[in-house]
């Protein structure tokens, strides 16, 4: 199959799950499309083996995939799951359809920063404001990776990107407050260093019934760490002044900006700053669903003379 | 699959006269052709639809939602349309320039949905909303990036909004393709009466989304042997006839990548023309031994059937072949009709003339054409006829 990228390696290799992977399973193609050090490759793994651990029915679970590098993960993705790519940004409006037309699906999105909060924004709000069962991934990297490093939403302040060649200045998004005001029922913050709370986070979401927000961060060594020092804001913090062009660097700086959420109550916005909370931010598993509220006005509806 | 309560009797009015709105009666006829799911975004003149679909559509058990804007409720339209409900979504001019690129993602996917554009007064968003323009056929002819071929109806009451809305959604599951229905502001909310057919006409004449029997072929191909474009039926999510990757570049039949661009922009359009002849309908009025032929469509033909009548009277040898199918365009039908035509009158309620230009492309120019432009307002028959008169001489 041509688009996949080099046949690397032709054996079956000794990882359990990755042989469970569309490439490897349908096509015998065990590599992956990510530049070296990319936190997709864990993020795909990690899907696959929650749907083979889980035996989860494919069907019943369409996952939408938006436009990023992300998109890629097709490869790394369980080969049973039915995977539909949407436009940039506009996954959650084609969950939506999807959902009210078959109310017992339960759509998976996959979307990026500049996907979700850049161009699908207002998607983003609206299907969190509805309560709509979906379980949205965000895959965080900070930076338009797909496009070649251009600034994204959720660029961190002090960060150089291609379009920000002196540095970044403006305010980023925090995807998990904006789901927290949107209404979204569960919401879940982790990074790829931590790939078990991630795997936990995922499965809990399958299982809730409402929208489950979890923002992945996730590092781009290419584009983000090669242009960026191990250390951003230095304005406001120490130098270390290495470039994070390798992924052990890159990893254990995503460990160190990132600060749980029972440490952060202690923490004052300054000391916040540049940093990821990461933990469970809300679950309220009793909230009315949106599809489940519809089918009650629906029989109303057919039961009206 | 999604089985939206088809025996309900709720979704087919009882047999007889009605007086009803036009964008009303679209709505009608798309419940009556099976629709399972609306989304919409409110914008005059096209408004009433979805404020209707609203109460009716959840009577039949079927989902009318009011997304947050024109892009997700098309691309809503699309997620619907996959998990096998028929879908629509009816917008105006503005809503539908947001929507052109889903548009053009769903033709190289082949996702069925029908757009009913009630068009008014463009460029830009402001102004005489609830006035008629007949300015989003050059949008819909191109909707989008990349090479395709729609389908465009043009109705001109409401009995034919009615009638051609079922169609729209057969053309829709037949050919896999875009259908538009080119409604404007004054016809959407024209008040006229329409007879609604018995139940079991109706179901006589909608094709449902099935699946097939070969599981194999989820896209259109050119099949080599015969040479012809074979449309398998859409494929549906949650079933096992879904296939494994969707990817929005040249697919084969599988959806897997590794075709040659230039062959699958030809099957997208020549899927639609080789077909023209069971897809395109037209209508002839008084078109033997004519010197003058009028071809139009939609609201203006109405005038024109008077403005004939009345030439004929005088002895002035004219006649209308009206366009039901606007795209896409039947060369063949309008090469034989204004064979022996001494001149063709187009009256459009637009100044570029989308279909004007189309005649003047098949007649190569060797027969005067006139164009009557009207913008904001209709035709008059007296403004037909002094056109009439006027090439008569």
């Amino acid at each position: 199959m041509s688009g996949m990228g080099p046949m690397y390696p032709k054996e079956k290799p000794d990882h359990p799950y990755v042989q469970y992977s569309t490439g490897g399973y349908l096509f015998g193609n065990y590599n992956s499309l990510f530049c070296a050090g990319c936190g997709y490759g864990i993020i795909g793994h990690i899907f696959t083996r929650v749907f083979e651990d889980e035996k989860i029915e494919p069907k019943l679970f369409p996952l939408i995939i938006g436009i990023g590098c992300y998109t890629q993960l097709v490869t790394l993705v369980h080969h049973t799951s039915q995977k539909f790519f949407a436009l940039h940004g506009r996954a959650p409006a084609v969950a939506t359809g999807m959902k009210m037309a078959n109310p017992k699906l339960k759509p998976i999105i996959f979307s990026g920063d500049g996907d979700c909060f850049g161009i699908g924004g207002n998607h983003f709000i609206h299907i969190c404001r509805r309560n709509l069962d979906c379980v949205i991934f965000i895959f965080n990297n900070s930076i338009y990776g797909m496009t070649g490093g251009q600034a994204a939403p959720t660029t961190l302040y002090g960060a150089e990107s291609t379009t920000t060649p002196y540095k970044m200045f403006e305010n980023r998004i925090d995807g998990v407050k904006l789901a927290l005001a949107a209404g979204a029922t569960y919401i879940a913050r982790t990074t790829v260093a931590h790939p078990r709370t991630l795997m936990k986070y995922f499965r809990k979401a399958l299982k809730h019934k409402g929208t489950s927000v979890i923002e992945v961060i996730t590092p781009c060594v290419t584009y983000f760490g090669s242009k960026n020092l191990d250390r951003l804001g230095v304005e406001y913090l120490d130098i270390i002044g290495e470039k994070m062009d390798n992924t052990g660097r890159m990893l254990d700086w995503i460990k160190r900006i990132s600060v749980r959420i029972n440490q952060a109550k202690f923490m004052t916005e300054e000391e916040l700053f540049n940093n990821y909370i990461i933990g469970e931010f809300r679950y309220e598993p009793d909230k009315p669903e949106y599809s489940e509220e519809y089918a009650k006005i629906q029989k109303i509806a057919m039961e009206e003379k | 699959m999604n089985k939206t309560n088809i025996k309900n009797n709720k979704r087919y009015l009882p047999e007889g006269k009605y007086v009803m709105m036009g964008n009303v009666a679209m709505a009608e006829g798309a419940l009556a052709a099976g629709l399972g799911f609306f989304g919409g975004y409110p914008i005059t003149p096209s408004t009433e639809v979805i404020e209707h679909l609203s109460k009716r559509l959840l009577e039949v058990g079927g989902s009318c939602m009011q997304m947050e804007d024109e892009l997700a409720s098309i691309n809503s339209v699309i997620g619907a349309s996959l998990v096998g409900a028929k879908a629509m979504t009816a917008t105006s001019g503005p809503g539908l320039s947001l929507m052109v690129e889903t548009i053009s993602m769903a033709a190289n996917l082949e996702i069925p949905f029908v757009l009913c554009d009630v068009q008014r007064i463009g460029p830009g968003s402001h102004g005489p909303v609830t006035a008629p323009h007949h300015n989003d056929l050059g949008l819909i002819r191109f909707a989008g990036h990349g090479e395709f071929q729609v389908i465009a109806l043009a109705p001109m009451n409401c009995q034919e909004l009615f009638d051609l809305t079922i169609e729209a959604f057969n053309l829709a599951e037949t050919y896999r393709c875009p259908v538009f229905i080119l409604s404007d502001a004054y016809l959407g909310h024209l008040h006229e009466p329409i007879y609604i057919p018995p139940k079991e006409e109706i179901i006589t004449r909608v094709i449902n989304r099935e699946l097939p029997q070969d599981y194999t072929k989820k896209f259109s191909y050119k099949d080599d042997s015969t040479g012809e474009y074979i449309i398998p039926k859409p494929p549906i999510i949650g079933t096992d006839y879904f296939p494994l990757m969707t990817l929005h570049l040249p697919h084969n039949y599988e959806g897997l990548p590794g075709v040659n661009a230039l062959q699958f922009m030809e099957m997208l359009i020549e899927k639609i023309k080789t077909n023209i002849d069971k897809i395109s309908i037209t209508d002839e009025y008084k078109l033997d031994d004519v010197d003058i032929v009028i071809i139009a469509y939609g609201l203006p033909v109405r005038a024109c059937y008077h403005a004939v009548d009345i030439a004929r009277k005088e002895g002035i040898k004219v006649g209308i072949f009206r366009l039901v199918t606007v795209w896409p365009f039947p060369d063949e039908k309008v090469k034989k009709v204004v064979k022996n035509a001494r001149a063709i009158i187009v009256p459009e309620l637009n100044y570029t003339g989308f279909i004007a230009e189309q005649v003047e492309r098949v007649t190569k120019l060797e027969t005067p054409i006139v164009k009557i432009p009207k913008v904001g307002e209709l035709h008059h028959p007296d403004d037909i006829l002094k056109v009439i008169r006027e090439v008569s001489k």
